[in-house]
């Protein structure tokens, strides 16, 4: 501050020293400009003669591509100076950090010395991901382009789906020290104004010094953020931004991020992909259930295997019932460590599979589980029915189509385990009890979390488990309290 | 101070708000407390039914005239403060120990059933710690909680199937084979499985369309009803009247009576699925002692719903001896008839200080 | 705020509790041996032979079934010396099968040791009752060579399969409830041992707690027809009807019966009908080569239905003089009876029940006889 406070009398001390005298006085702006342009050190000072005279160009050699450069301001400015005019926003030669913000976002300053004018022209041309298709969230039908981490790529995706105008976006920056753009996409006409407001504010609260990527960000702008579950929709995929924007939910773009956040969302949303509207209804609707129960299922199976070792020996048929004591008999771990060991080195592969590189971790992934697996049983540090079974929950696991849900899950399972290795099924009964009752109690922007199975309409409950044919969806969802229906 | 409460209960909150209140741990073991009738105890859930039906209607007919107070505030205005406060106490403690009552009868199924060989101090605690969580998040909370038990838990009913087919249909008849001491023997007992809907008069306030409540109401008590009904219609089919005598949780056995090919045994997953309904009918009679709590200090504190639990926790794990526990707690739920014809009683009293207390 | 901070609470408590569990040890299914047979031997009045037999599950043991015996007073008392013999703890979870041998089922009180089972919530009901001829230890410890598991084979056996159709599959609960239920008698299974192999070689009928007499297999299937098994079993039946010695096979596919009382308990009558639906499989006898036309296929229905009337007359008969009612037919008059119903009314109403039977079959086909 105070830096700025000294310049700006400088440079309003230089007008006065020689005021009329206009080249002086220029290369004194000149001079100033470089100074508080110092510490950007890329910044590249260029004279050219204009037919308006001498003008000075300001860029940042990193975020201006030379191409840009050529196309948008050096052409125009030998050829066609008015259009420059035309084109280009004034700026206040006194305004400093205006200035520096200008060239770090990558504008190009053109001072003209004769008139004594600051124009800048938009030339952000930084070096960008081209559009390519998702690794996360691939489909098989439907478009495969994904966002990329350019905001304005990723806003161009969506409006070439919506061609409506009241498609609205609303840019903010963010990050106390970061300062960099995120956009709230809505729809006039559709979005639910009392939404809208609470997720403007709550962005407008949050105070953190850098976001480097919009999951953080959702985080902090979360109803419930010590929750387990994400409370957002998250996607990289603009068809399913776009359907959702449709439907007249929110979204919030970050610049650098590549997902997007659609809120409010439900539980179930979770388990929904944007596949499902594609595929027929049948197959749409038993691949629902399939991640929907399959969610259930992951947590529960492996507690369930402790539960029946350990305390109810009579849930399962006889015959299993003495292969498992046989596999078991030359385990000398009690089941829960024996559940715990298996389930912590199935996780370790996932994450060392993730961190690996990808020709190297396929390898290592297949021989890792396979080696350990089988070396495990015949270690007898585990028995074989339990590599099943966990082999099952962990591929379980991977179902739901938000990864965020799919690690939920992954921890979820770790509460159902510890439950059932002290109380057995009614450690689980509890724990599924507890798990209901936080997920009723959570909320997303207001509305709650557990809809449809709360039904805001009638009609959400023909777009929930059952996805039914097309021609019955036309109903926006109850839960985005959309303005028409 | 509840003049401002605001409005958050809408129909069906309140349908399965009175539903699951009822039904607890009174059903587990009502054929037993309807067996003094013999068989022909399957129409007394219905009698059930009109009788609660037609105590309800002075109960919300008091709250309709007080719509934004409970029943602890009704007492202050209508008896007094000084006579009122101390009724509300007295309220109060038998909630407390009614909660405690039902959870002491289903942990001891769970000791026997589910957790052999281990004392349930810690099973009780941690059922106490997620109770507190249930309540703390409000009445709206716990009546989404009910709903979703509702659903839940409805699915037990699958597993009395095989009794049905083993049942024997003819032993409901002679229909009406019992005398007037064995009725009101079985009326006594068995009308706790019942007891649930009186909660209406303290979550009163909270409904939106306070109008239409008693239809609410009376359609959670009948769905309860009925499943009491069939309930005790199963067990009257499927057992002889000396087990309906001497099988303690009969609901357990029912359960036994299924057959999958994929789970040998089904009742222990129905016994532990039940802490859903404990979980509910629990929850909102704490919640209920929790404003009544509010009103008396007029206050509303974080450590009310501690203090209570903890009550609770120590009343379930003090060790009386056995026979003790069970007269106490018997002796607690006879109380609980009391809060059933209240309202009645306050009813006359509105009528007669009617220009004094206009609200 | 508060709400968060108790769920991190109960979260954090969970695993602290977990940790608890050590002092309290649970035995992990290995160490646990799960009782499959259970069986009583009469020793004298008061004492009774007790042997449970237990799977072995590890591969290296020679004898797929470890079989232990104490001789005992109290049924608890017994499994607990049988735990100090076993090297592991008993569990009766997964009891299937309780044998019972006869001299124990007609003097010893079997009832008790029933209703300690049925109390008792870790078996559960599909355990199935049976009673043996001779030693019930000696069965379990003999040697079947053509199963490897004599935990299988009883269970097996006793369960439910057309051919056996005379089984009553007596239950746990059945043999509570019926025990229980004035209006019925418990009826139980028989096997014995025979060379290498068992067979169910009758049906035990209980009064007053102990068994009482013995039914043949045909008497027996009577009474389960009576009784309405769902199950249906062939029907064979031999027919004398004024056309030499018959005997034919009918495959039911629907068989219903109706009773009928006259609600008096003075002078009690009861109508039986009995509907048979079914496939004539298989026929020998004078009539084979004159089954074509509907005629002569109704008249052998009539003479079918004659000759199940004379039968199902001898079993009720032998019921009527026995005093048992293991069909549950005073049932019919419980029913209209205003008061409680006792034993000896049952017994009673048997005794003067005067049953009229009518048998109505038709043969909706003669399957792939021509």
């Amino acid at each position: 501050m105070k830096y700025k406070l000294v310049r700006t009398t400088k440079v309003n001390m230089q007008y006065k020293k020689a005021p009329t005298v206009e080249s002086v006085l220029a290369e004194e702006t000149v001079k100033a400009l470089r100074e508080i342009t110092n510490h950007i050190q890329d910044a590249v000072f260029k004279d050219i003669p204009t037919k308006e005279g001498m003008v000075t160009i300001i860029h940042s050699n990193s975020l201006v591509e030379k191409r840009t450069l050529q196309e948008v301001v050096l052409v125009p400015l030998c050829n066609h100076i008015h259009q420059i005019h035309q084109l280009a926003t004034p700026v206040d030669l006194k305004e400093f950090k205006g200035i520096i913000e200008k060239i770090g976002g990558g504008h190009t300053l053109l001072y003209f010395h004769q008139t004594h004018q600051l124009l800048s022209l938009n030339t952000y041309s930084a070096p960008t991901r081209t559009i390519t298709d998702t690794a996360t969230e691939s489909t098989v039908i439907g478009p495969q382009d994904a966002f990329t981490e350019s905001l304005d790529t990723n806003i161009s995706l969506v409006r070439r789906r919506i061609r409506n105008p009241m498609l609205k976006n609303e840019d903010r920056i963010l990050g106390t020290e970061s300062n960099f753009r995120i956009s709230i996409l809505y729809i006039e006409d559709l979005v639910n104004k009392e939404n809208l407001d609470t997720l403007k504010q709550r962005i407008d609260k949050v105070h953190y010094p850098i976001f480097t990527d919009i999951s953080m960000l959702m985080q902090s702008i979360e109803d419930n953020p010590l929750s387990p579950f994400p409370q957002y929709y998250m996607s990289v995929r603009p068809d399913s931004i776009s359907q959702y924007l449709l439907d007249g939910r929110i979204v919030v773009f970050m610049d650098n991020s590549q997902a997007a956040i659609v809120g409010p969302t439900s539980f179930f949303e979770m388990f929904i992909s944007i596949e499902d509207y594609y595929n027929r209804w049948t197959m749409a609707s038993l691949l629902r259930m399939l991640r929907f129960f399959g969610f259930f299922l992951t947590i529960m199976i492996t507690p369930t295997y402790i539960s029946a070792l350990v305390f109810h020996p009579e849930l399962l048929p006889y015959e299993l019932l003495l292969n498992l004591q046989e596999s078991r008999s030359n385990v000398p771990l009690p089941p829960l460590i024996e559940v715990l060991f298996i389930e912590l080195i199935i996780e370790v592969l996932r994450e060392a599979g993730s961190r690996m590189p990808t020709k190297v971790g396929q390898t290592i992934g297949i021989v890792g589980g396979i080696v350990i697996g089988t070396a495990a049983v015949d270690a007898g540090l585990v028995s074989n029915i339990l590599i099943v079974l966990v082999a099952i929950s962990a591929l379980l696991s991977f179902l739901p189509p938000i990864f965020l849900m799919s690690n939920t899950s992954r921890f979820v399972r770790y509460i159902f385990i510890f439950s059932a290795g002290f109380f057995g099924m009614y450690g689980q009964m509890l724990a599924f009890a507890w798990l209901f009752a936080h997920l009723l109690s959570l909320n997303s922007l207001g509305t709650p979390y557990m809809t449809p199975f709360i039904p805001r309409k009638a009609t959400d409950l023909l777009d929930s488990i059952v996805r039914f044919p097309t021609a019955y969806l036309k109903n926006r969802k109850g839960i985005s309290r959309a303005q028409k229906k | 101070m509840s003049t401002h409460t605001k409005k958050i209960l809408n129909g069906y909150h309140v349908v399965f708000l009175a539903q699951s209140a009822m039904i607890g741990s009174g059903i587990l073991t009502l054929p037993r407390e309807l067996s003094s009738v013999g068989y022909s105890q399957t129409f007394l859930p219905i009698l059930f039914g009109v009788f609660a039906s037609l105590t309800l209607w002075p109960m919300v007919w008091l709250n309709l005239k007080y719509p934004n107070e409970n029943l602890f505030r009704i007492n202050e205005i209508l008896l007094g403060k000084g006579l009122g406060k101390i009724l509300n106490v007295l309220i109060i403690l038998q909630f407390t120990l009614f909660i405690a009552g039902i959870i002491n009868k289903y942990m001891h199924l769970i000791q026997s059933t589910a957790l052999p060989e281990q004392t349930i101090t810690k099973p009780v605690l941690l059922f106490l710690l997620l109770l507190i969580y249930i309540v703390n998040g409000g009445i709206k909370s716990i009546a989404r909680f009910c709903m979703l038990t509702f659903f839940l838990t409805i699915g037990i009913f699958y597993f009395t199937y095989w009794a049905v087919q083993k049942g024997d249909f003819s032993h409901l008849f002679p229909l009406f084979n019992f005398n007037g001491k064995e009725l009101f023997e079985a009326m006594g007992k068995g009308y706790l499985a019942v007891l649930g809907y009186g909660a209406i008069m303290f979550y009163f306030p909270y409904i939106v369309d306070q109008k239409k409540a008693f239809k609410h109401v009376l359609t959670g008590i009948w769905i309860s009803i009925s499943l009491c009904f069939i309930t005790v219609l199963i067990s009257v089919m499927y057992f002889s009247e000396w087990q309906l005598k001497h099988i303690e949780f009969s609901i357990l056995n029912l359960l036994k009576s299924g057959e999958l090919s994929f789970v040998e045994r089904f009742d222990i997953i129905g016994v532990t699925l039940w802490v859903f309904l404990i979980l509910t009918t629990v929850a909102v009679y704490l919640w209920s002692a929790k404003e009544g709590i509010v009103s008396l200090f007029s206050k509303e504190k974080k450590y009310y719903i501690y203090v209570l639990t903890a009550i609770v926790f120590l009343i379930v794990r003090i060790p009386f001896p056995q026979e003790f526990q069970d007269k106490f707690f018997t002796t607690v739920n006879y109380i609980a008839y009391f809060l059933i014809v209240w309202p009645s009683f306050l009813s006359i009293i509105y009528l007669l200080r009617k220009k004094q207390v206009q609200p | 705020m508060n709400k968060k901070i108790l769920l991190f609470t109960t979260l954090i408590g969970l695993t602290f509790l977990v940790g608890c569990s050590r002092a309290e040890h649970k035995v992990p299914l290995e160490e646990i041996g799960l009782a499959g047979i259970m069986a009583f031997d009469y020793i004298d009045e008061n004492k009774v032979q007790l042997s449970v037999a237990i799977p072995q599950h590890s591969p290296g043991a020679k004898a797929s079934t470890q079989v232990f015996s104490v001789p005992t007073e109290l049924l608890s008392k017994g499994i607990v010396d049988i735990e100090a013999l076993s090297d592991k703890k008993i569990l009766f979870n997964q009891l299937r099968v309780v044998l019972i041998n006869e001299e124990f089922a007609r003097k010893g009180r079997v009832e008790r040791m029933i209703q300690h089972l049925y109390r008792n919530p870790e078996p559960g009901n599909k355990v199935l009752i049976a009673i043996v001829k001779g030693s019930s230890e000696e069965l379990i410890n003999a040697d079947y060579p053509n199963k490897p598991d004599i935990n299988y084979y009883i269970n097996d056996l006793l369960l439910p399969t057309i051919n056996t159709a005379f089984n009553p599959n007596t239950n746990i609960h059945d043999f509570i409830y019926t025990a229980t239920n004035p209006v019925f008698d418990p009826l139980l299974p028989i096997i014995e041992k025979k060379d290498d192999k068992l067979e169910i070689t009758g049906v035990a009928l209980f009064k007053n707690n102990n068994m009482f007499e013995t039914l043949t297999p045909e008497e027996a299937f009577i009474i389960q027809d009576l009784i309405g098994k769902k199950k249906l079993a062939p029907l064979s039946v031999e027919l004398n009807q004024g056309h030499g010695k018959e005997s034919l096979m009918l495959e039911r596919v629907k068989s219903r019966v109706k009773m009928k009382s006259n609600k008096n308990i003075k002078s009690p009558k009861l109508t039986i009908s009995l509907f048979y639906k079914g496939t004539l499989v298989e026929y020998t006898g004078e009539r084979e080569n004159d089954l074509h036309s509907p005629e002569s296929l109704s008249k052998l229905e009539k003479d079918i239905n004659k000759q199940v009337e004379e039968e199902v007359k001898k079993t009720l008969n032998k019921l009527k003089e026995l005093k048992v009612d293991p069909i549950g037919l005073s049932e019919n008059f419980r029913m209209y009876y205003d008061g409680k119903w006792t034993k000896e009314m049952t017994e009673e109403n048997i005794s003067k029940l005067e049953v009229d039977i009518q048998v109505k079959t038709s043969i909706i086909s003669t399957g792939t006889l021509d």
